[in-house]
């Protein structure tokens, strides 16, 4: 079918107020923040889709992946419009954007049994003012808070700043519905907890819009004390003097809400008024008062035993005052994009991982050592550096970040800068035996090494494809690895 | 006796008195002679203080022609043996100073900010990178000594006045450029934030941009913005300082309700001297800032605008 | 049509050595770019090459063999050729000596158009543009933010000039010397991925003293008229961070505070 004639009928299947042809609208639906300083100085490289459709319900969405599914057409589910890694990029010259605008309904809220009911378009912000007015909180706090909906985060098992006591969104997620290109629609149900064969969630919690598309889900929601919040800081020695009090106070069994190590590099960005150009090491700890109480003096029993790789405390007032200034709001998104019109210039790039405990330095060790000796470029590195910031009782991340000066034409960008950094961080740590995503999902561009990733068990991940989208109309190029991609990689 | 040549450009006959001090400060002891050149230009301002005005009228000779000027500039420098000429740095001093000097196969210091003579070796001082060095600069050759002065930096000072000679020039040779106006516009900001010496820059703790500016006209600045401001759409992006800004190099900046995040202060921590107005003392600009005031913003203003003027009063 | 481009490599003023004993920029060792108003002039040169691929454009500077692989990448954006003049004996010319040997050389070389930068950002003295106008006897216009691309021909040109509060539009003819600012919208593009190794050795031209045949007392540091003799480096201030209150007082404390820096 031509795409006059697919764009018509989809009028009929919605009403043409639900289908966006508009150009700029389409051509921003062709990338995402992976390929931002190539959009914004309009020079991207991939086709554009043929619209951008607004289903109203369950059964619009379920009617436009049949209609898909029997034509061919590549699908990209679509929410907040914050992925980082190519999620949203198109790859086919016949794609339509689904996306979730008008899928914005709270449909519960229910403290008694602490869990929420949203459809995928609601904002993460939406749900959690409504849940602050009542003394409760989601407990998500990604740095897209203000702009990213639950149907993204669901979707790309997006991670928040207080994960390290809350959880990723993979604990939040009780139940959700979901519905496949066949048209079928799978309700999961919510309770506390169950041996009913294995956790399904998981076929829907990541599968980054390449399997099915996420309608509606139930999360927990947590009791809000933020009256008990504080904050502790420490300047530190090294990266791995500030992971070694990270992990004491994990495997001692504390779950402080915010938990970090920054590399001085990364503490320049954020810290630039008090962290003498040391590692900054940074806590916060929340909930109720006796835990809040407990866990600070756990942090400072674990700090006063590792004090050799501490050099000062900071003032906490500092730490807080970051933090209530840490998200970007769509003004951020925006006023990034008008400034890489007008300067050779973005604010950088990061690639994040994980490993144990064990692993972590080393492969930070290793990664900046091989940049710092192998990227041809490296004299245009202006800030090469991390931060872990998720703990767990086993291990914790990395987030290398990365800016330069774009010494290129806007189209080269990627291949000469980001590509061979993004390279070296993702081979040093599979090779150590990390994972080369800890939390932005794998995109495109890191489809490269999904099978390395996962190894024997990619077989695993491979029959559900199969299974769930035989055609291969489901956000092509994203997590599966396509040969015909390679022309955007390369 | 030396002959000095001042160049008393049209609109800078007042800003031209500067041009005295420096030729004072270049030759202390010595009688000096001083003349004006005046092409098209009102000579009220200097009347009384030089002791020579050459003037030219010729309505054909625009200020922008500088084969023209250049022309001229060697004819009156034939006719008159000068040791030194000195412009103000302005956009045309800058443009036609350096044609002369090449005519005339001698050497020009731009931008001078001091001046030493010592037992007639002159030395001139400029800044070079962008500020970042002071370079001590020593004439040689045959001369004339040719200098080029930034605005207010040399302050007149003398009072006595001379008997000012006329002379009007005639039977000078010079040609005319082929060059022709076509049209003008104005700037929709009359000014430009990276040429400013005192910026009054606001942000989100501001909440009246407008009240910024007579502060900005006491002390002889602009106003400028942090992106808060921009953004909510109360001044315009041309003015606002920081990574998706302008990057500036005042001698002053007094950042009034700015919080300072990374992309504002990348570029000001050279600035020599900043003043921070902020609720919260711990803000991140307060770090690099020589003074903190802390209080909100526009009371501040009100109050040292008081001040100032009633220092002016006394 | 044919354009010479003069341009000069700047170090970056962020990141250089200054030698203090000889009172000259180290350039070897110091990272050079090109001077920013200067690469809009080559942006716009491009920008008429690609309107009219019969354009020649051409590039010429004076500066250390070490800018040979700029001056190699200028070449690969489509410059027809490039000569750089270096020769140790020009080490140390001030801006008469500089514009005289450069002036010696585009003399020698057929224009329709001379085009160059307004301010260069290591000295900032905008001399040598109006003295090479000068030396080759052209008309000049400094701080050109705008040529009219359908009217820019053999014979003349419109230009918008920025001034302090307006912008003036002029018509020039040509043969004449036309200096941009920064703010111009002339990008000079950065080499393509696929063409960062492309050998352009035989369109790059190095004319020392040999082929310019000066006497060395009129060149260099001897034939300057202006001499470097000492220099000073502003040193790094550290802030003292007063924290007053916004009463009388505090007041008084900026009052003084900016009285006694000038600024009143």
């Amino acid at each position: 079918m031509v795409k006059e004639e697919l764009i018509k009928q989809l009028s009929t299947i919605l009403t043409e107020e639900q289908v966006n042809t508009d150009k700029d609208a389409l051509y921003d639906a062709a990338a995402d923040r992976y390929k931002k300083y190539a959009k914004a100085r309009k020079v991207l490289n991939v086709p554009t889709p043929i619209a951008i459709v607004y289903p109203k319900d369950t059964e619009e969405v379920r009617k436009l992946l049949m209609f898909c599914n029997a034509n061919r057409v590549n699908v990209i589910p679509r929410g907040g419009k914050t992925a980082t890694e190519g999620g949203l990029e198109n790859w086919k010259d016949t794609t339509i954007v689904i996306d979730a605008l008008h899928l914005d309904e709270i449909i519960k809220i229910d403290t008694y049994n602490s869990q929420a009911t949203v459809q995928a378009g609601v904002a993460l912000q939406t749900l959690e003012d409504e849940l602050q007015r009542v003394g409760y909180t989601t407990g998500h706090s990604p740095q897209s808070k203000p702009v990213a909906k639950y149907g993204g985060l669901v979707a790309t098992r997006s991670i928040g700043q207080l994960s390290t006591l809350y959880g990723g969104i993979e604990d939040m997620v009780v139940g959700l519905e979901c519905v496949f290109p066949d048209g079928h629609v799978s309700r999961i149900k919510n309770v506390p907890r169950r041996a009913g064969g294995p956790d399904i969630r998981h076929i829907a919690i990541g599968n980054e819009g390449t399997l099915c598309y996420i309608t509606e889900v139930t999360v927990k929601i947590f009791r809000h004390y933020p009256e008990n919040n504080r904050f502790l800081g420490y300047l530190v020695k090294d990266v791995a003097s500030g992971i070694k009090v990270l992990r004491e106070v994990m495997v001692n069994g504390f779950r402080p809400s915010v938990a970090r190590t920054y590399s001085e590099e990364d503490a320049a960005q954020h810290f630039y008024h008090f962290h003498e150009n040391k590692c900054v090491l940074l806590f916060m700890a929340e909930g109720p008062k006796g835990i809040v109480d407990a866990t600070v003096t756990a942090i400072e029993d674990a700090v006063k035993k590792y004090h050799e790789g501490i050099i000062k405390q900071v003032d906490s007032t500092l730490i807080e005052t970051w933090f209530n200034q840490l998200n970007w709001s769509q003004q951020d998104i925006d006023d990034e994009f008008l400034g890489m019109i007008d300067h050779d210039s973005h604010s950088g790039f990061t690639t994040e991982i994980s490993a144990d405990w064990e692993t972590i330095p080393k492969i930070y060790h290793n990664v900046i050592k091989r940049i710092r000796k192998e990227f041809p470029r490296v004299q245009d590195l202006t800030m090469l550096g991390g931060h872990s910031s998720h703990s767990y009782l086993n291990g914790t991340n990395m987030y290398f970040v990365y800016n330069y000066k774009i010494l290129c034409e806007p189209e080269d960008e990627l291949i000469i800068y980001h590509h061979p950094l993004q390279r070296i961080i993702v081979e040093e740590t599979l090779k150590m035996g990390g994972s080369m995503c800890h939390h932005h999902g794998i995109g495109k561009y890191r489809s490269e090494w999904t099978k390395d990733e996962h190894g024997s068990a990619y077989y695993m991940l491979e029959k559900l494809k199969e299974a769930f989208d035989p055609n291969g109309i489901m956000n092509y190029g994203t997590i599966f690895p396509q040969e015909e991609g390679l022309k955007y990689i390369e | 006796m030396k002959k000095v040549l001042v160049y008393v450009e049209d609109g800078y006959a007042q800003e031209s008195l500067s041009l005295l001090e420096a030729v004072r400060q270049l030759y202390p002891d010595q009688h000096v002679e001083t003349y004006a050149l005046l092409i098209n230009s009102d000579a009220s301002a200097i009347d009384g203080v030089c002791d020579v005005l050459l003037t030219l009228e010729d309505g054909t000779l625009q200020p922008f022609d500088q084969k023209g000027l250049c022309d001229v500039f060697t004819s009156v420098h034939t006719r008159y043996s000068f040791d030194a000429i000195l412009f103000l740095a302005t956009p045309m001093g800058r443009c036609i100073a350096p044609s002369v000097s090449m005519r005339l196969e001698t050497g020009l210091v731009a931008d001078v900010t001091a001046i030493a003579n010592d037992d007639g070796q002159i030395s001139l001082i400029r800044p070079a990178y962008s500020g970042k060095i002071m370079a001590g600069i020593r004439i040689k050759g045959e001369g004339p000594v040719m200098m080029s002065i930034r605005i207010g930096v040399f302050t007149y000072q003398g009072t006595d006045t001379v008997q000012s000679t006329n002379i009007g020039l005639e039977g000078l040779d010079y040609r005319h450029g082929n060059i022709k106006v076509m049209g003008t516009k104005e700037k929709k900001i009359p000014y430009d934030i990276r040429e400013s010496d005192v910026l009054i820059s606001g942000g989100a703790g501001c909440s009246d941009m407008e009240s910024l500016q007579d502060l900005a006209d006491l002390l002889g600045g602009h106003v400028s913005a942090s992106r808060a401001v921009v953004d909510k759409g109360i001044v315009p992006r041309a003015i606002q300082v920081g990574q998706s800004g302008k990057t500036v190099s005042p001698s002053l900046y007094i950042a009034l309700g700015i919080h300072g995040a990374l992309q504002h202060v990348e570029g000001l921590k050279d600035i020599p001297h900043i003043i921070s107005v902020n609720t919260n003392k711990d803000a991140p600009i307060c770090s690099i800032s020589d003074i903190v005031v802390e209080g909100d913003a526009l009371p501040f203003v009100a109050k040292l605008i008081r001040r100032i003027k009633e220092g002016q009063q006394r | 049509m044919r354009i010479v481009c003069v341009v000069k490599f700047v170090p970056d003023v962020d990141n250089f050595t200054y030698n203090y004993e000889t009172h000259t920029i180290e350039r070897e060792h110091s990272p050079m770019l090109i001077n920013p108003d200067d690469a809009r002039a080559l942006g716009f040169a491009l920008t008429m090459k690609k309107r009219e691929p019969q354009t020649c454009i051409e590039v010429v500077t004076m500066a250390p063999r070490s800018v040979i692989p700029q001056l190699e990448d200028i070449l690969r954006l489509g410059f027809d050729s490039a000569t750089l003049i270096s020769d140790q004996l020009f080490a140390g010319s001030d801006t008469y000596v500089t514009s005289k040997l450069l002036s010696s050389v585009i003399r020698k070389i057929p224009y329709d158009c001379i085009l160059s930068g307004t301010h260069a950002i290591d000295g900032d003295t905008s001399h040598v543009p109006s003295q090479i106008a000068q030396s080759l006897d052209l008309d000049h216009l400094n701080f050109i933010h705008h040529i009219e691309e359908e009217r820019f021909t053999c014979s003349s040109a419109v230009v918008e000039v920025e001034g302090e509060s307006s912008y003036t539009t002029f018509e020039i003819a040509l043969p004449a010397l036309l200096s941009l600012t920064r703010e111009s919208a002339y990008r000079l593009p950065y080499v393509r991925y696929k063409n960062l190794n492309l050998d352009v050795s035989e369109r790059l031209h190095i004319l020392t003293n040999e082929q310019l045949g000066f006497d060395p007392a009129e060149v260099g540091l001897s034939g300057s008229r202006t001499q470097v003799v000492s220099t000073h480096t502003k040193e790094h201030m550290t802030r003292r961070k007063k924290v007053v209150k916004s009463d009388d007082e505090g007041i008084e404390v900026i009052y003084t505070f900016l009285k006694s820096n000038g600024f009143i």
